[in-house]
């Protein structure tokens, strides 16, 4: 009977260690990702909204022209400013526009937030289901034993 | 199985098991993916590094450009390129330079080569790792066949060859053509071998008072290259006679350390314009008077070591046994006080030992 009962527990502890513990790390990889897109989005937002407030028409910038070799970019015109949507298009925006989008691009970052946590939540509850199953098996061979 | 002949048998199998080369086997290869992947990633870079210098070198030929400026990562700003000579380049650690169109070229150009230098490095360690990966493969292989390894001693000479012929062929277990392998090696072997003992024999009567304690570093018998059967065999007799020296003289044991720097000056002294393998031989340090009959001997053995080393087929005496075994790790056999009256002697009764004393020399050499 014990043996069975250690194969079990054997069996067990193999589940959680080849599927669920990778699950959840690639579950959490994948929320890392959209953190940092949000983030990239938050950024966007507030240099706009900076560029808004200070009436910023034209801009001087370093380029990064590859291997951190930089040159001197100028840009004119500020206004009109393009913008990834996704798919490999990119949008031209007024500020305005882009501010909105952004708003709406940061909305659904949130949302598929909110589902990779409840996924990583019930991958960790599988978890300790499968922990809490190993030690009653346990704690009843160790019983058996007395 | 002849009589007096002495032998081992042992399967290959049991020197590396199976599953262990196996598993060198797969580490290696690991390993060389990994280095793999480097040498990829390395590669981008030098790819990379060209791509820029092309553009480097294009860019100054407008005053300006019309692109598109990044702004963040997802946000761009279309604008120009201006100052097109004027690049500002990081160095590391938060230094920037601003260079013209030419130095930043030529700063990647150095920097390209620094690449390449991994580049290369990178590549002999694939190299080195691939082969010692088809050696674990092969070694796997043949231990699985079950290849046994054969191990004689050599008794005689002349009739040992005829012996050997018998044994090769009836002890050689494994594969086929191995046994043929065995035979012929086992020839060979069996012939060297007895040439040692006689040599062996003549310095042995000449040195018996006068051996020091040996620094004996006999390697581990290696078993998987047949060419170092011949170095094994010799070291497997010179040990033997290793113990026999050491028993009979342990009286300067310290010396030795202190005969090695002795040594190491002497060899200077003596030039013999060949390079030597010293470091080895400790000569006697409180014996100034033996120093002269000693240098003659040392000279001697020197260069009597060095020549097999470079194997060439003259070699002078060789009253000293040489008991290295492995090149560089030499084995010292000294002679200290009884050296300075025997040294005539031994110098003659060397002499005609003369063309034996190479293969003393030469597993004195490895």
């Amino acid at each position: 009977m014990d043996e069975i009962r250690e194969n079990k527990v054997q069996r067990f502890e193999e589940f959680i260690d080849c599927r669920l513990k990778p699950d959840l790390v690639r579950a959490i990889a994948e929320r890392d990702k959209v953190f940092e897109q949000q983030k990239i989005f938050l950024d966007l937002k507030r240099n706009i909204e900076n560029l808004e407030k200070n009436d910023v028409t034209s801009l001087r910038t370093l380029v990064n022209l590859g291997s951190e070799v930089y040159m001197q970019a100028d840009v004119p015109d500020t206004q009109h400013i393009f913008v990834d949507i996704g798919l490999g298009f990119h949008v031209e925006f007024t500020w305005s526009e882009a501010l909105e989008f952004i708003s709406k691009k940061e909305e659904r970052l949130d949302r598929q937030i909110e589902e990779y946590t409840q996924l990583i939540a019930s991958i960790k509850a599988q978890i300790k289901l499968v922990y809490e199953g190993i030690r009653e098996l346990l704690e009843l061979s160790a019983d058996r034993s007395y | 199985m002849e009589n007096g002949v002495k032998g081992t048998v042992t399967p290959l199998a049991s020197v590396f098991p199976v599953e262990g080369a196996q598993k060198a086997a797969k580490r290696v290869q690991e390993t060389l993916a990994n280095r793999q992947k480097e040498l990829d990633y390395v590669h981008n870079f030098v790819v990379d590094n060209t791509n820029l210098v092309n553009l480097v070198q294009r860019l100054p030929d407008e005053l300006s450009h019309d692109v598109m400026v990044p702004f963040g990562t997802v946000a761009f700003f279309p604008g120009r390129l201006i100052h097109t000579n004027e690049f500002l380049v990081l160095l590391g650690e938060g230094y920037y330079v601003e260079r013209t169109s030419r130095q930043t070229i030529e700063i990647l150009q150095r920097r390209g080569k620094v690449l390449q230098e991994q580049v290369d490095s990178l590549k002999a360690t694939i190299e080195d790792l691939k082969i010692e990966a088809s050696f674990f493969d092969t070694t796997a292989i043949e231990a699985a066949e079950g290849l046994v390894e054969i191990r004689e001693d050599c008794v005689e000479e002349s009739p040992l060859e005829e012996r050997a012929n018998q044994s090769g062929v009836s002890k050689s277990v494994g594969s086929f053509e191995d046994n043929t392998k065995d035979a012929t090696e086992d020839e060979e072997y069996a012939r060297m071998m007895a040439r040692l003992d006689e040599l062996e024999k003549v310095e042995l009567a000449a040195e018996s008072n006068d051996e020091d304690g040996d620094e004996d570093f006999c390697s581990s018998i290696s078993p998987h290259a047949f060419d170092h059967h011949l170095s094994d065999l010799m070291d497997s007799v010179q040990q033997t006679e290793d113990k026999r020296a050491i028993n009979t003289t342990t009286e300067y044991p310290l010396q030795n350390i202190g005969l090695k720097q002795d040594f190491v000056k002497q060899s200077a002294i003596e030039d013999l314009g060949v390079p030597l393998m010293p470091k080895e031989k400790p000569i006697s340090v409180e014996k100034p008077l033996l120093s002269p009959g000693l240098r003659k001997k040392v000279d001697l053995s020197t260069a009597s070591r060095t020549e097999v080393a470079e194997d060439k087929s003259t070699s002078y005496r060789s009253e000293t046994g040489s008991n290295s075994s492995k090149a560089f790790t030499g084995s010292i056999v000294e002679h200290t006080h009884g050296l300075q009256t025997k040294s005539v002697g031994q110098t003659t009764t060397s002499q005609p030992s003369k063309p034996v004393s190479r293969f003393k020399m030469q597993k004195g050499g490895r």
